[in-house]
């Protein structure tokens, strides 16, 4: 049995008559301890996709499964890092993820609470500023928070809602490998939504593209069989890793292509005719 | 160091004053002083160029009260008030002192009035010649000018009747029917008419001169008047002092009575027969009576300036507390429901703009109707319906404020709280309460400007003490004087709410996560 699974999900926006249908007849399915990756377009219905799979939104028809059970609303078992962080601004590093952990904890005591909490600021390399607020800390670092608040849940699964993209290249860099090193450390089922396809390559052991939208839905995946753990600068050389991320960017600009040629053709239809050469006669 | 003062400076919204925290410690200099110079030298000038006019336009206005009080006339009053308050802390300390103490106070004022009654004594005597002399200078001046309106006077008036008996004559030998004749001689009397007006008029002018003389004004005089009155209130204030140390102290009567009921005890303890015993043993517990009575007996202070500020302070924070106590919740109900936003809507847009004059006649009623009697009440009435009336037309911005915060929160906010499936409290207490909590601090800052301009009005028309009662209570004494103490409440009533506003810029931006860059 699959540990998560999409069955033909679809899902709209507006109200009836006009509603635009954003995702439509999404199938997927994730194995535990699985590490997936969702690319796609901006404007593809990627966040929309979290919210079905968090349960903050529920599917107009189909069904979202955790373990064969159905989910309708969101939990910490399901935990999500936003892409803005989503950090109370009023609390420190330590208050964000104490907050979080008190929730799902709540058989712990006081002692362990503190040091369960030290335990993930000290995975994310932020124990310096642990009492520093959202508002002192540069993005990378916030995003570092926001990730240790998600993990000190130990969620089920952990949804991933384009978490570095509002990084800088360096920064983003840095945090892929902080990913990656924290993924070996603490195995867990991931869904990673990307505009990036390094990234995902990079990440996750299966990737799957989201076709543009309106009524957009998953394209067939691509196994990515490059070993672990990876490294980026080996891997840059590495040819299986090149073809990979070749075959996954043509099948996404052509995609964008042929949803461009679509768009012309709804265009003017011009009339059928031909210049002659008057001259000649 | 600093860094720490320039902190505090920014937290208080004192950043005006940064660039001197910086020019002390050798920062820049000349960046510094162009900032000085822009920040605090430019609204130094504007105040002066104000006070400029304000003593250039004030004396051209002359009202019942006098001139308008100039700048100088002012700071006068407010000397004046705060003698007065001092002397008034001064009588009611001695009225209480015992002992050592009191002696070496009644030989210190007994010194002082030694030495203020020759120097009385003096200004009087120089202020009496100098009136003689004024008063010689003006006759001097009045004499030749009342000679000359009274020889006008009987000019005029005989040369009225020698008209008034030509016209007469003519009238004798009118001709009757004729009405030419008759129509020339109206123009005749209209004539006379107007000289007599003329010279009435001329005659009104002149002895405008002669009051004008009168009322010339000697700055010498003045002056030494000015201090001869000084010196005699304070020797009027030393002497009620002289009372408050010896007769009228409360230790000293106190002991006064103990004598005399020593010697009651001793009557009573000798007493023989059952109706003296029980006379004397009257006596004792009578006197015994009067002694507490003296005892927990106060100095009656009157309600000085600097205490009717205190009072007036301590009214609007209840008022506040009252108006916070009921807006705060009511505006998270609102934020957080819809239904009970859309149920109080009409209320609140209804109750918002009435203003304090029409509400506090009710409070005082209604508040009357709970206290019967003012003077056992704990709290006075009418500080009570000045607190409510403070409430009620403050509270809305603090309402309106939070209920906004409350229902503007994040959305992402609301996505961590429904992913971590906080319960109604620890949402309401950790996510919404956090996150509205600088609109609702703004709030509370605008609530608590309005309740301070509330209050003055409240206390001018329920009588409650307070600075409101001070400003009516010299308007209705009218003297020059009283109308200059009423500038000095405009300047203190500006200075005590800013101070306030400043309090509360502190907290707002204490407890506001993004600075609060809205709260300068």
């Amino acid at each position: 049995m699959p540990f998560l699974e999409m069955e033909n999900v679809s899902v709209g926006f507006g109200p009836e008559g006009t509603r635009t249908e954003v995702l439509h007849d999404v199938n997927l399915t994730v194995e535990e301890n699985e590490f997936i990756a969702i690319v796609g377009f901006s404007g593809s219905g990627k966040s929309t996709l979290v919210s079905l799979l968090s349960g903050l939104l529920n599917p107009d028809k189909g069904e979202v499964r955790l373990k064969g059970k159905k989910v309708t609303k969101p939990g910490p078992h399901l935990g999500i890092v936003f892409q803005n962080y989503s950090l109370l601004p009023w609390l420190s590093v330590y208050g964000n993820i104490e907050l979080a952990v008190n929730q799902v904890f709540t058989d712990f005591s006081r002692a362990q609470r503190k040091e369960h909490i030290e335990r993930y600021i000290e995975m994310v390399s932020l124990t310096p500023a642990r009492d520093k607020k959202p508002s002192e800390l540069s993005g990378g670092m916030r995003q570092r928070v926001s990730l240790a608040r998600t993990l000190s849940m130990q969620p089920e699964v952990m949804l991933m809602d384009e978490p570095l993209s509002a990084l800088d290249a360096l920064t983003r860099a840095n945090l892929q490998d902080e990913l990656i090193r924290i993924w070996e450390e603490d195995k867990r089922t991931v869904v990673l939504i990307t505009n990036d396809v390094d990234e995902a390559v990079l990440l996750a052991d299966r990737i799957v593209p989201l076709t543009m939208g309106p009524k957009a839905t998953l394209a067939d995946d691509f196994e990515v069989t490059l070993p672990r753990p990876r490294d980026r600068t080996t891997l840059n050389t590495d040819q299986r890793f090149k073809k990979l991320r070749n075959e996954i960017i043509h099948f996404m600009t052509s995609m964008n292509k042929e949803a461009k040629m679509l768009r012309v053709d709804q265009g003017l239809a011009m009339p059928d005719i031909k210049p002659v050469d008057f001259t000649a006669a | 160091m600093k860094f720490k003062i320039l902190k505090a400076l920014d937290v208080a919204g004192l950043q005006v004053f940064d660039p001197v925290v910086r020019l002390v410690c050798g920062e820049n200099p000349k960046e510094q002083l162009r900032k000085i110079l822009l920040f605090i030298g430019v609204p130094i000038v504007t105040f002066l160029v104000f006070l400029g006019l304000w003593s250039y336009m004030a004396p051209r206005h002359t009202t019942k009260a006098g001139e308008v009080p100039t700048p100088g006339v002012v700071l006068d009053a407010a000397d004046g008030i705060w003698t007065f308050h001092v002397r008034e802390n001064q009588k009611a300390q001695d009225f209480l002192l015992d002992g050592g103490n009191r002696e070496s106070e009644l030989a210190s004022v007994e010194a002082r009035i030694m030495e203020l009654e020759p120097l009385a004594a003096a200004a009087r005597e120089q202020m009496e010649t100098l009136e003689s002399e004024s008063k010689a200078k003006i006759d001097e001046q009045v004499g030749p000018l009342q000679a000359e309106y009274k020889e006008l006077r009987t000019k005029s008036r005989e040369d009225g009747k020698t008209r008034e008996a030509a016209l007469i004559a003519e009238a004798d030998s009118l001709p009757v029917g004729n009405a030419a004749a008759r129509e020339a001689f109206l123009t005749k009397v209209a004539e006379h008419a107007e000289k007599s007006a003329a010279d009435k008029e001329a005659m009104r002018d002149f002895k405008a001169k002669i009051e004008a003389a009168y009322t010339e004004k000697f700055p010498e005089l003045e002056k030494v008047r000015g201090e001869y009155n000084t010196y005699e209130e304070e020797l009027q204030y030393l002497s009620k002092r002289l009372d408050y140390l010896t007769g009228d102290n409360q230790s000293l009567k106190i002991s006064d009575q103990e004598l005399k009921l020593d010697e009651l005890q001793a009557a009573f303890l000798g007493a023989e027969g059952g109706k003296a015993t029980l006379k004397a043993a009257e006596k004792v517990v009578k006197q015994k009576e009067a002694i507490n009575r003296i005892a927990d007996s106060e100095y009656s202070r009157p309600w000085t300036f600097p205490r009717q500020i205190a009072r007036s302070v301590w009214c609007v924070f209840v008022g506040f507390f009252i108006g916070s106590a009921i807006a705060i919740p009511l505006g998270v109900l609102c934020g957080l429901s819809r239904v009970i936003m859309a149920a109080l809507t009409p209320l609140i847009a209804l109750f918002k703009p009435v203003s304090p004059i029409v509400w506090l006649p009710i409070v005082f009623i209604i508040v009357g109707g709970f206290i019967s009697d003012p003077e056992k009440a704990v709290v006075h009435p009418a500080f009570l319906s000045s607190a409510i009336t403070v409430a009620l037309c403050s509270l809305w911005p603090t309402l309106v404020n939070t209920a906004l915060g409350v229902a503007s929160v994040e959305k992402d906010h609301v996505n961590v709280a429904r992913v971590l499936r906080l319960g109604f409290f620890s949402r309401l207490f950790k996510i919404v309460l956090p996150s509205a909590l600088p609109l609702i601090f703004a709030g509370l800052r605008i609530s608590l400007g309005v309740g301070w301009m509330v209050l003055i009005a409240a206390e001018l028309l329920s009588s409650s003490e307070g600075i409101g009662k001070f400003v009516w209570d010299m308007f209705n004494n009218g003297s020059s004087q009283t109308f200059a103490q009423m500038f000095v409440v405009v300047f203190v009533v500006g200075a005590v709410g800013l101070l306030l506003d400043r309090i509360m810029i502190v907290l707002q931006r204490s407890v506001s996560f993004d600075g609060a860059p809205t709260a300068i």
